[in-house]
């Protein structure tokens, strides 16, 4: 039987090549994300063991909170042993580097970090020499490039108090493996400046050469941890690597999706073989073959299909990966590049995930092969999987249940659950049963869903055209599993759209209603403080009509660490307009009230009409809570008035200003007022609402459109799908095709039949995708969040329809040229 | 089946060869080259009579399918010449072949002739709707009537019987007046009762509206009612009969294979 399996494949190598791609395609996905995971790690490691290989020994805390410090105590003391030839204290902190417009660069302050001098230095130099002295600094390369600074400047630093101070730039520096530096910026000082600019006293890590573990730990003390240089490496690898770790999840999960589609066009690809092989299974039965030969042969011949699909993904994914590994290394040029890393494991796990795919795939379409009855060899051909569908009672039954559970499930979720994580799960869970019942159904939805989709073609494209909507609902189970295929990917995509949209529409409409203000002045440490005197310039321009200065303060209440805060009194009602969940803003504005967010309710003697005792300067003062409200104005935790916040911490500087622009000034004119009142603070930044706002929109769009490149494999292994299925019906269509050539039907006619089949199948697939996405994509947008607004992103969905069905067109064009290269006389005579 | 347009058979036709309707003029078919080449056709040369009906003969293999897949368009010569009508369709594009097909010839099949997608009302029209021409509906009419479809009209070919298939091909190809209808066979698949109604409509449709058919068959009784009947072997036309009768054709085709 297996000598018949492999002549077979044999004889079929194409139609083995074209099965195989669904799998090439998703095992490629798989381990190119292996491969390029791997190589990362690699990559990381290597840098990492070459950093750490300058020291001879490292002490780091020993607890993993990363606010945990060394102290400077500790340092004194390793600094003593005797055998310690060098040692350096690594400290960071903020030290804002002030750009050429006089305003602290980036978002976030850029970090300053203690940069050695001698063989402890572990970052490469790429320019000039380590800085020494007071007035010396060096700057991250690739931040010096970006603010266009370089060997030679004066640049100004502000400190911890936003002090400006100026240096000279005596060398650029690729601090490269540090996080921090790589996400913030980073200026480097020798240590005592970099102590006096960031104000931290104690370090992150020591750096030692020579000396003796035992001593050295005998300093240390069992709050800190003493590494050797090799060790130290490993570890700092071990935690990059966790980074790693979270792409490749990410990425594997959409790796599951393609897989998951894969499995369906190959169940499906199995299933047209087995119909179409109906005769030669039949007269194999006759000659004297098992079912479970039958049975045997296709499962060995999945596996076959399922081996070289995998093999061949295997080097797709060692290319993929390369590639991508190109791309990553273009954005992050800290992590050494080392030859792609194709490990034993992803082998393994790209073979076994591969067979073991497509072997479950087609144990269905297996079994439909034992069924065929050995006299079926005798009968004239029937047309395989044609004529029309009716839904089985197990069927009927599974789908109506499935439906009904979906769509209860995702009810409740939506409307009944409270708002929040455990809504959306049940959402989701939701969106995956009721996608089942789509399986389970579609073969009946097929019909009614081609005369819709195919309404437009059948009328405008002439017979081909109706020969074409005719065909694409022949074999509705065909059909129904080449289409839900489709329906996997642009369902997801329309889901992603739905929920961005109706994200940005949440934003925009909070923001608007809640929170009208023009300009945020903030520092760019999210702890820091804005003069007062700059409150007091703003207000005096008169381009604004208001400013709100809102304070923070860091309190004990009933001994537990918590914020409170409090907002310029004139504003709150006006311009700070928080929906109320319970309580009045008026209640909230006595002496001796506080109102309290949604989250802050909920935990225990936090809620309406509980009393909290806050630890203020004059004591333990009680607090009543009179309030409760929803997110959307800017403002969080305990919210006290203005004059109590004064009475119990004193004059504090407030952490943020809102401004309000007048009405009749153009926006401009209000941005130049500000950032002109704003210029004597570098520290000060002003975020204007228009450019958050689009910031935030940048930011969805964009993990949107990571989103679609990475569904994106799954949609191009489905409209593969629509090509094998297409061909494959080709094949069995021969001879029709013949007819109508000879009763004149033109080449083009008959290309333009099939593009029409393939355009009605796609759009079927991609309208039931869109469907299910918008329709959840709502339901998840309610289960989000109370005052979540659902938008539907029209034009994006209609795309996606557009582009699947001229996808699917593209599809057809090789079956379609296949077919119409035919020679009519040879397939009159084909049997 | 009850053809309006019965008739007994032996009639002569009325003028055999005054005007072809298709005409071959040394034609030869060669398939592959050197060593593995095939002669299928050998300089043949022959007119077919328009309003005629006629019968292409000879043993498996002599060439009588490749004969009639050229003279239909449906493959290409390797020399010779044929026109069909007033056009050459040798050296013909594919493209002008189809709408030449589609226009001029009509076809009936020995099998698989209906699309299983279409009614049989559908497959009757579909080469008027390839070609953007309206039916008339009174011919239509009359074709379904004559040859007892109309209560089948909206069957798919699924549910009819191999004769009903037939038939309903008939009126495909006639439904359209083509130039001529090839007939490919037609009753090969079909028990003698069915085969016995297909043949009288061909022939009834040559004496009553003056069609004009060539059929290739290799079955003595379905020639016999041809008006002339063209024997091949080897790819040649080795001899023919005017108004044959199944004895004569049998008698000849044995001499054939003798």
């Amino acid at each position: 039987m297996l000598r018949t399996t492999l002549a077979g494949l044999r004889a079929h190598k194409l139609r083995l090549l074209l099965t195989a791609v669904a799998i090439t395609l998703g095992v490629g996905f798989i381990s190119g994300t292996f491969v390029l995971t791997d190589t990362m790690n690699e990559g990381v490691a290597k840098t990492f063991a070459r950093s750490a290989d300058k020291v001879d020994f490292a002490v780091l805390p020993s607890s993993p909170d990363p606010d945990e410090r060394i102290s400077a105590d500790t340092f004194r003391k390793i600094s003593a042993l005797p055998g310690v030839t060098d040692v350096h204290g690594v400290v960071k902190g903020d030290a804002a580097l002030v750009g050429k417009d006089g305003k602290a660069v980036g978002d976030f302050p850029t970090v300053g970090i203690s940069v050695p001098s001698g063989s402890l230095l572990r970052y490469d130099v790429d320019k000039g020499r380590p800085p020494s002295g007071a007035g010396e600094t060096v700057l991250d390369g690739a931040l010096a490039k970006r603010e266009g600074f370089t060997v030679g400047d004066t640049v100004t630093i502000l400190d911890g108090n936003d002090r400006p101070h100026r240096f000279s730039v005596v060398g650029l520096i690729d601090f490269g493996i540090d996080q921090e530096a790589k996400f913030f910026g980073a200026v480097g000082f020798d240590t005592p400046t970099t102590i006096t600019m960031t104000g931290e006293r104690t370090y992150r890590e020591i750096d030692i050469a020579g000396g003796d573990r035992r001593a050295i730990e005998a300093a240390a003390g069992p709050a800190d941890r003493v590494y050797t240089g090799t060790e130290l490496g490993a570890e700092l690898a071990k935690s990059a690597g966790a980074d790693t770790e979270i792409i490749r999840t990410g990425l594997l999960i959409f790796g599951l999706v393609a897989m998951l589609v894969s499995a369906l066009v190959i169940y499906n690809t199995f299933a047209i073989l087995i119909a179409q092989r109906m005769r030669e299974t039949a007269l194999l039965r006759c000659v004297g073959a098992t079912r479970r030969q039958v049975f045997g042969g296709v499962v060995a011949e999945s596996a076959a299909v399922g081996l070289a699909g995998s093999l061949l993904g295997l080097a797709a994914g060692a290319g993929l990966g390369t590639a991508a590994l190109a791309g990553v290394t273009r954005l992050d040029a800290a992590v050494q590049v080392t030859a792609p890393s194709l490990s034993a494991r992803t082998v393994v796990l790209g073979l076994a995930v591969g067979v073991v795919v497509t072997v479950l795939s087609a144990l269905l379409p297996a079994r439909a092969a034992t069924r065929v009855a050995p006299v079926a060899a005798l009968r004239s051909e029937l047309e395989p999987g044609g004529g029309r569908f009716r839904l089985g009672r197990a069927r009927t039954v599974i789908a109506v249940l499935l439906g009904t559970a979906g769509l209860a499930i995702g009810a409740f979720g939506s409307l009944g659950m409270e708002k929040g994580q455990a809504a959306m799960y049940s959402v989701a869970l939701a969106g995956t049963v009721f996608f089942l019942a789509v399986i389970a159904a579609m073969p009946a939805l097929v019909r009614p869903l081609a005369r819709l989709a195919g309404a437009v073609p059948a009328r405008l494209g002439g017979v081909p055209g109706r020969l074409a909507v005719a065909n694409a609902q022949r074999a509705p189970r065909r059909t129904a599993t080449t289409t839900i295929a489709l329906t996997v990917g642009v369902g997801l995509m329309s889901l992603f759209a739905v929920v961005a949209a109706s994200g940005k529409a949440t934003a925009a409409h909070q923001l608007a209603e809640q929170f009208p203000v023009e300009f945020q002045i903030r520092t760019q440490n999210l702890d820091g403080r804005v003069p007062p005197s700059l409150a007091a310039a703003v207000r005096e321009r008169p381009e604004i009509a208001a400013v709100v200065e809102t304070r923070r303060q860091d309190a004990r209440v009933g001994g537990e660490k918590e914020e409170l805060g409090t907002v310029t009194p004139s504003a709150l009602g006006t311009i700070v307009n928080p929906e109320m969940k319970a309580g009045s803003l008026a209640a909230a504005r006595e002496p001796g009230t506080a109102m309290v967010d949604e989250g802050t309710a909920a935990q225990p003697g936090r809620g309406l009409g509980d009393t909290i005792q806050v630890e203020t300067s004059r004591g333990t003062v009680p607090v009543k809570i009179t309030a409760v409200y929803g997110g959307g104005a800017q403002i969080s935790g305990i919210i006290v008035p203005e004059a109590d916040f004064t009475g119990y911490f004193g004059a504090v500087d407030p952490s943020n200003l809102f401004v309000k622009a007048r009405d009749d000034v153009p926006a401009s004119a209000a941005r130049g007022a500000v950032e002109d009142a704003a210029k004597p603070y570098p520290a000060a930044k002003v975020v204007s609402a228009a450019e958050f706002e689009e910031t935030m929109t940048r930011a969805i769009d964009t993990i949107l459109m990571i989103f679609a490149g990475l569904l994106g494999l799954a949609i191009v292994i489905a409209l593969f799908g629509i090509a094998n299925t297409l061909t494959l019906s080709v094949v069995e269509r021969t001879r029709e095709s013949a007819l109508l050539r000879a009763l004149g039907l033109t080449r083009r006619g008959l290309r333009r039949m099939l593009s029409v089949e393939a355009l009605v199948m796609a759009v079927i697939g991609a309208v039931t995708g869109v469907v299910l996405g918008i329709a959840f994509g709502w339901a998840a947008t309610n289960a989000m969040a109370d005052d979540s607004r659902f938008a539907l992103p029209y034009l994006q969905v209609t795309g996606y329809v557009l582009l699947a069905g001229a996808a699917g067109m593209a599809a057809a064009v090789l079956p379609a040229r296949r077919a119409a290269r035919t020679s009519i006389v040879e397939a009159l005579a084909h049997d | 089946m009850t053809s309006t347009f019965a008739d007994p058979p032996g009639n002569s036709p009325a003028a055999a060869a005054v005007q072809a309707a298709v005409t071959a003029e040394d034609v030869s078919k060669v398939y592959g080259s050197g060593d593995a080449a095939v002669h299928a056709l050998r300089g043949v040369s022959t007119g077919f009579a328009r309003g005629a009906f006629t019968a292409i003969m000879g043993p498996s293999g002599s060439g009588k399918s490749t004969l009639m897949h050229c003279l239909a368009g449906l493959d290409t010569v390797t020399g010779g010449r044929i026109v069909l009508g007033d056009a050459e369709i040798t050296g013909m594009g594919d493209r002008r072949l189809t709408l030449l097909r589609r226009d001029r010839v009509g076809f009936v099949f020995q099998a698989f002739n209906l699309l299983p997608t279409l009614t049989a009302e559908q497959n009757i029209l579909l080469p008027l709707q390839l070609a953007g021409r309206r039916p008339d509906r009174a011919w239509f009419a009359r074709v379904v009537d004559a040859l007892g479809l109309r209560d089948r009209l909206g069957h798919r070919p699924s549910e009819l019987s191999g004769g009903q298939q037939q038939r309903v091909a008939c009126a495909r190809a006639i439904v359209a007046r083509p130039e001529v209808i090839f007939a490919d066979e037609p009753t090969g698949n079909l028990d003698s009762r069915a085969g016995a109604e297909v043949l009288g409509f061909l022939r009834s449709s040559v004496r009553e509206m003056g069609q004009t058919v060539v059929m290739v068959t290799h079955d003595p009784v379905a020639a016999s009612y041809a008006d002339r009947v063209v024997f091949l072997r080897d790819g040649e036309i080795v001899t023919e009969i005017v108004r044959p009768t199944p004895a004569a054709v049998l008698d000849r085709l044995k001499s054939l294979e003798a």
